[in-house]
């Protein structure tokens, strides 16, 4: 019997931003899916053609604006390695500091999202209630809850406020007793294991060659992490493991899942381990005007792999900036997800991919 | 004025009950005739009722009212491609409506 | 009096206030048409408004007004308040806070403007008349190609289904409409016509997506219907009879005496009731749709499910009355398994009145019965807001393939213990 084609979106409740899935469903069943992107496309890559390199940042900080430390942060590490110029380490670790905040920040954010999906609306509450500790946290340090124009190229903007230390350390260990009790709420409900488990499958092999990277990928049992592989900053110096599923059968919505939720433990152990061993010193360096070359960075994002080139012509401004978004190849990948799933799992599919708009039509 | 209550109420369900079996059959829409077969299945046990049979009548309730509908439309809706503009089609000649006739749009 | 509030009956009760106003009404006019006027022919009027059956059919529609503004008025909206205000909580915030100072209209408006009270520091159980205001003064859209007729019947087979239950549904021995010989099948009777209702509500709106939550809701109150059913004839193997009264009549007398207290034989407290309760309490949750078992009703998916598409008080009355089968369902649970309304009873001084010397009771049978009402919907509420959504072909599978052996067990074991321990004369 043939199917017919549903659309789910771009006005949707629950599909997280603009965007629409067309799901082809034959009775309960999705036999295929296509996933329409571009309604929140704004041009960023020409954009950032036009305007300085150091203004950019401000854009970089609204490609996700609900992870934008990292995004800028690759910028920058791209105009950096395209500059020549090197960063002095006390810089070095109030990023590694404000990233870890702000992929703690996204992930919860995430969990706000994922929860309601499967009808836990409590779990929307709980998780945006300890997001607002970290956007206090971003706040003291640079000033801003969301799209905080943080990095810049040869540092940071500016130094570790008083006591932040202290601060992080109270909403640390306050935070870590709110992540035992999610996990009594989610890990523990057999509805929530009946909802996630074997569901939303994507094999290894798949995921490596439809480019799916970051938690999405180290569920599905490969250990490819950006922080370990090629670790930029000072990520080399600190103890961290990253979450890879190592039961047999990965790649489910049950897995993503796990990793993601792990992430935000190892988080909370980088950010302590940063602010220990933040050395005392300049915390920016001096970059010149113009510049030519070509810069290529790949930092680990909260959703994956995000990438940066940017080309520079001896002008002030770039003359190419390429953007690889994460969360724009998972997309590609989500109808081997959703084919053999019944209609209601694709909220709970498409909600454990953590999909982030803004990155991904750019 | 000795009105028979019990001869009274008999008359008005019988008269609903004839004119809703007349409804189902005469229904151009499928979901309108399982609604008068549920409100003709109802107005049955309301004799039954006038008969003093209650338990009769909360099980004729409970299954016809509650189920057997239910059912006959499920039916309906998982047998036909277009459920939401099933006519039966003005020429034909037979009042019945009967579903999978070819000719209907 | 023995317990009761009001007694013996609504109706009685009604009749009584009835006879007593048409009483005066008559006697005044009598008063203004003496004998010897020229309108002597009121006194005419005076003695037929005295009659049996105006008094009877003034009495039963004074105690349906009663009855239906008392549940689905006062009871449908402090339910409504209970769930909100909990949920907010579980979710660590306050939850609806408005105060009767919000109110536009004398005095709370004047005594708020001349005070500066605040208009959002209250209790919040205004918040929900102020929704249903809302809804009231909503335009009604019919969709542009929806089945018109059956579009409008719908919402009214679903509301009159559910105001139906309160019929036969007693708060008390006295607190009732009817006390009919086969009360607990008329109350499941009209539990299982609403599934029809939502369904065709579903087909009429010309919607797909509503079309599907139509088809899954009315599915999944099918499926559900049979373990219910079930545990209801579990029980009539100790109960031995269909009538409301009666079944909470056999669970008030004591089972076990300890000193000063003895413990209720409330049917819960038996083992093949105690299975035959966590079917009927797993099968109500599914009945009421609530989360875990609201697919029908996703957010997630399908905006409102069934009932995308009413706008304005047709869809507050369909949403609202969710809330009153919540109620219906609890109030069937406490009445099955929780002794309904019995409890300690304990009378205060005699009241006298109209010449009887009339005990009134603390603690009547009515506030026992809102007490376990109260106490069980809000164990419904905390188990709907702490656990995800089960999805439509898991909802089915748990209600065949699961709850029904449970049901037949809980049937066989009631069987087994009627035929072979039968309970001591005087415990039915």
């Amino acid at each position: 019997m043939a199917g017919f084609w549903v659309n789910m979106g771009p006005q949707h409740p629950m599909t997280h931003g603009l965007w629409n899935m067309r799901v082809k469903i034959d009775g309960e069943t999705i036999v295929d899916a296509e996933p329409e992107i571009g309604y929140l496309h704004r041009g960023y890559e020409k954009i950032m053609e036009v305007r300085e390199f150091q203004k950019n940042v401000v854009l970089t900080d609204r490609l996700c604006y609900v992870s934008s430390i990292t995004w800028s942060h690759a910028y920058c590490l791209a105009v950096e390695k395209m500059m020549g110029i090197e960063v002095p380490p006390r810089g070095q670790w109030i990023r590694v500091v404000s990233l870890e905040i702000q992929r703690l920040a996204s992930h919860l954010m995430w969990l706000a999202a994922f929860a309601p999906d499967l009808g836990l609306l409590t779990g929307l509450l709980w998780a945006l209630r300890e997001r607002e500790l970290f956007l206090d946290l971003l706040q003291l340090l640079t000033g801003a809850r969301m799209n905080q124009n943080f990095p810049r190229i040869g540092g940071v903007r500016n130094d570790l406020p008083p006591d932040f230390d202290k601060y992080c350390k109270k909403i640390v260990t306050h935070f870590r007793k709110k992540l035992d009790e999610y996990e009594a709420l989610m890990h523990s409900s057999k509805i929530f294991l009946m909802r996630t488990q074997g569901v939303g499958r994507i094999s290894a092999a798949d995921a490596i060659n439809w480019g799916v990277t970051g938690p999405n990928l180290r569920a599905c049992g490969v250990d490819v992490d950006f922080r370990r592989k090629e670790p930029y900053e000072t990520y080399d110096e600190v103890d961290f493991e990253p979450q890879v599923w190592r039961g047999g059968d990965g790649g489910d919505s049950y897995a993503r899942f796990v990793c993601r939720f792990n992430e935000m433990r190892e988080s909370c152990k980088i950010l302590l381990e940063a602010l220990a061993k933040t050395p005392k010193g300049p915390y920016r360096a001096k970059a010149p005007r113009r510049a030519e070359g070509e810069g290529f960075a790949r930092t680990e994002d909260s959703r994956g792999e995000a990438l940066f080139y940017v080309i520079g012509d001896g002008d002030d401004r770039p003359y190419r900036v390429k953007i690889r978004s994460p969360v724009f190849c998972t997309m590609a990948a989500t109808p081997i997800m959703l084919r053999g799933n019944k209609m209601a799992d694709v909220v709970a599919i498409l909600g454990s991919v953590d999909v982030c708009v803004g990155e991904m039509d750019k | 004025m000795a009105v028979d209550w019990q001869l009274a109420a008999f008359l008005i369900l019988s008269a609903l009950e004839v004119a809703g079996s007349i409804l189902v059959v005469t229904s151009k829409k499928l979901v309108h005739a399982a609604f008068w077969l549920a409100m003709t299945l109802v107005t049955i046990g309301g004799i039954y009722l006038i008969l003093l049979s209650e338990f009769v009548f909360l099980i004729q309730i409970l299954v016809y009212a509650g189920a057997v509908p239910v059912l006959f439309v499920f039916g309906i809706m998982l047998t036909r491609r277009k459920i939401m503009e099933e006519v039966t089609p003005p020429e034909r000649t037979e009042t019945a409506t009967v579903p999978g006739k070819e000719g209907n749009p | 009096m023995s317990g009761h509030l009001v007694a013996p009956n609504l109706f009685e009760l009604c009749r009584v206030l009835i006879g007593g106003i048409l009483g005066i009404l008559s006697d005044a006019i009598k008063g203004a048409a003496p004998p010897g006027s020229p309108v002597e022919g009121l006194r005419g009027l005076g003695d037929a408004i005295l009659a049996p059956w105006l008094i009877d059919l003034s009495a039963w529609l004074i105690a349906i007004t009663i009855m239906v503004t008392w549940a689905a008025a006062v009871m449908l909206l402090t339910f409504m308040w209970i769930e909100r205000k909990t949920y907010s909580r579980l979710q660590d915030r306050y939850g609806i806070m408005i105060s009767v100072w919000s109110l536009p209209f004398w005095p709370f408006s004047w005594w708020a403007k001349r005070r500066n009270k605040p208009t959002h520091k209250g209790l919040g159980w205004l918040q929900n008349v102020a929704d249903g205001v809302k809804l009231l003064q909503k335009e009604n859209i019919t969709p542009a190609k929806a089945d018109s007729p059956m579009f409008h019947t719908a919402p009214v087979l679903i509301a009159s289904s559910t105001i139906l239950i309160f019929a036969a549904l007693p708060f008390s021995e006295g607190f009732l409409i009817a006390d009919v010989p086969l009360s607990l099948l008329f109350i499941l009777a009209a539990f299982s016509l609403a599934p029809l209702g939502i369904l065709i509500a579903g087909w009429a709106s010309n919607n797909k997506y509503t079309l599907i939550g139509g088809m899954r809701a009315a599915a999944q109150l099918m499926a559900y219907e049979i373990p219910l059913l079930l545990a209801v004839i579990a029980l009539l193997f100790y109960s031995g009879t269909l009538n409301v009264i009666d079944i909470v009549g056999a669970q008030e007398v004591a089972l076990l005496t300890i000193g000063p207290l003895s413990i209720p034989a409330w049917n819960i407290f038996s083992i093949p009731q105690f299975l035959g309760f966590i079917v009927f309490f797993v099968a109500i949750i599914a009945e009421m749709e609530r989360i875990p078992f609201d697919i029908p009703e996703a957010e997630a998916e399908l905006v409102e499910g069934w009932l995308t598409e009413y706008s304005g008080m047709r869809f507050g009355l369909v949403f609202g009355f969710k809330w009153l089968r919540a109620i219906a369902g609890s109030a069937l649970i406490v009445i099955l398994y929780f002794g309904g309304w019995s409890g300690p009873v304990w009378y205060t001084a005699n009241l006298s009145v109209g010449g009887a010397v009339v005990p009134i009771p603390i603690i009547p049978h009515e506030v026992w019965f809102l007490l376990k009402l109260v106490l069980l919907f809000l164990v419904f509420v905390w188990i709907s807001w702490s656990v995800p959504r089960v999805r439509i072909d898991q909802i089915l599978n748990i209600g065949w393939k699961r709850l029904i052996p449970l049901a037949l067990l809980a049937l066989i074991l009631a069987a087994v213990f009627a035929a072979f321990a039968p309970l001591p004369a005087g415990i039915r």
